[in-house]
């Protein structure tokens, strides 16, 4: 048994100290992912099934839960929020869209949301490329809307963006915890 | 036979006990270690569903200026960005990289999922060639002694089918050994002489792309 213990630290100290010595750049806390409308789109397009052209994509993090309760105590009501965490997420429009009557038109914005209890404020902002939403400069914004929320079920711990297709366009479903917000999106033919 | 059996049973056992008491609690998920499930396949593309779980082979961005989104933060520059990769990141999961999981020769997509995107915001040179401004797919067919890189036009595409049709640059490096292994591959830009470099690296190798504007 004493052996098995000099063995067993003898191991993991050499696997430490190797660990120690070099500097690469360790995974993030909360890992970046990409979402497309259509869903999937790269992988329907390798498989030749995409039929209808790329929309929009969003480039974003995401935070995981962690036992934590996040809307209205880790994410304070009323605040702007990065709508994932580290950069800013970023959603690219490949067409013109119309969200809410408001028209869009295409190309690269960050996004913020400002959450309430019964509704999220969801921000397009043409200040890209940045951290967070600590510079936040309101007067880039080019749209705001409200959108509704949902009560989830079953809660969850990484926070998720997809969009999924509806007849007139698609919904950008943005889930975390046990909240659920989902903003219709309409593309301009 | 059958106590060596035991003992590595026992040590594995007390090493899986150290490690989850070594982790600060439920504060660190463990998708966040650096071990991550070896079964990881890095070349099956993985259907996401609406609660999709973390990548195993997670995306990053990386941008020149270094960090441009902190300094953008911090009121310290003004000017637009020169570059920025997005890459996915496997994991070396003791497997031996180049030459075995990665074949010499042949397309290799830097990195995992999506094919590896690189944006220039202005118009650039690498290896005495004008690279236009724009977004391209990277990908690199690497060989023993040196890589080559490929800036290709067909975006937005899975890194598992290339179209070769769209190759748009093809530039050749070399290829050095690092000290110690990459775990995780890694991209990140590097100022270098007048300009800046790109450098990758995964277990012991590191390719270095030199870019000048």
């Amino acid at each position: 048994m004493k052996q098995l213990v000099v063995l067993f630290f003898a191991v993991t100290i050499i696997n430490t100290t190797v660990e120690a010595q070099f500097k690469a750049p360790a995974l993030d806390k909360s890992p970046m992912d990409m979402s497309y409308f259509p869903a999937n789109f790269p992988i329907l397009k390798i498989q030749n099934k995409a039929i209808d052209p790329l929309m929009c994509r969003v480039c974003y993090s995401r935070p995981q839960k962690n036992g934590r309760n996040v809307f209205g105590d880790l994410i304070e009501y009323g605040k702007v929020w990065r709508l994932g965490a580290n950069e800013a997420t970023e959603i690219e429009l490949y067409k013109d869209v119309k969200i809410n009557n408001d028209r869009l038109k295409k190309g690269r914005y960050s996004m913020y949301a400002i959450p309430f209890q019964d509704k999220w404020t969801l921000i397009f902002n043409r200040e890209t490329d940045i951290w967070g939403a600590f510079q936040y400069d309101e007067k880039k914004d080019v749209l705001r809307t409200d959108v509704k929320l949902e009560k989830q079920q079953d809660p969850i711990e990484a926070f998720t963006l997809v969009f999924d297709k509806t007849d007139s366009g698609a919904n950008m479903i943005m889930a975390w915890d046990d909240v659920k917000a989902t903003l219709p999106i309409t593309f301009i033919k | 036979m059958y106590q060596t059996r035991q003992l590595i049973k026992l040590c594995c056992l007390l090493w899986i006990i150290a490690l989850t008491i070594g982790c600060d609690g439920p504060s660190t998920s463990g998708n966040n270690s650096v071990t991550i499930n070896p079964n990881t396949s890095a070349n099956q593309p993985t259907e996401k569903d609406l609660q999709p779980g973390l990548d195993k082979s997670p995306m990053d961005m990386s941008y020149y200026p270094v960090d441009y989104p902190k300094l953008k933060m911090t009121g310290s520059i003004s000017e637009p960005p020169i570059a920025r990769v997005i890459y996915s990141r496997p994991q070396k999961n003791n497997r031996l990289i180049f030459g075995d999981l990665i074949k010499y020769g042949a397309v290799w997509r830097l990195g995992a999922n999506e094919a590896t995107e690189i944006e220039f915001f202005r118009d650039v040179t690498i290896s005495d060639k004008r690279v236009s401004k724009g977004r391209y797919v990277i990908y690199c067919i690497p060989q023993e002694n040196n890589w080559k890189l490929v800036l290709n036009t067909d975006l937005y595409t899975w890194g598992l089918k290339i179209d070769s049709t769209k190759d748009e640059y093809k530039f050749s490096i070399p290829v050095s050994k690092t000290r110690f292994p990459y775990e995780l591959f890694t991209m990140e830009f590097e100022k270098a002489g007048k300009g800046m470099q790109l450098n990758m690296e995964w277990d012991s190798v590191k390719a270095s792309l030199p870019i000048t504007w």
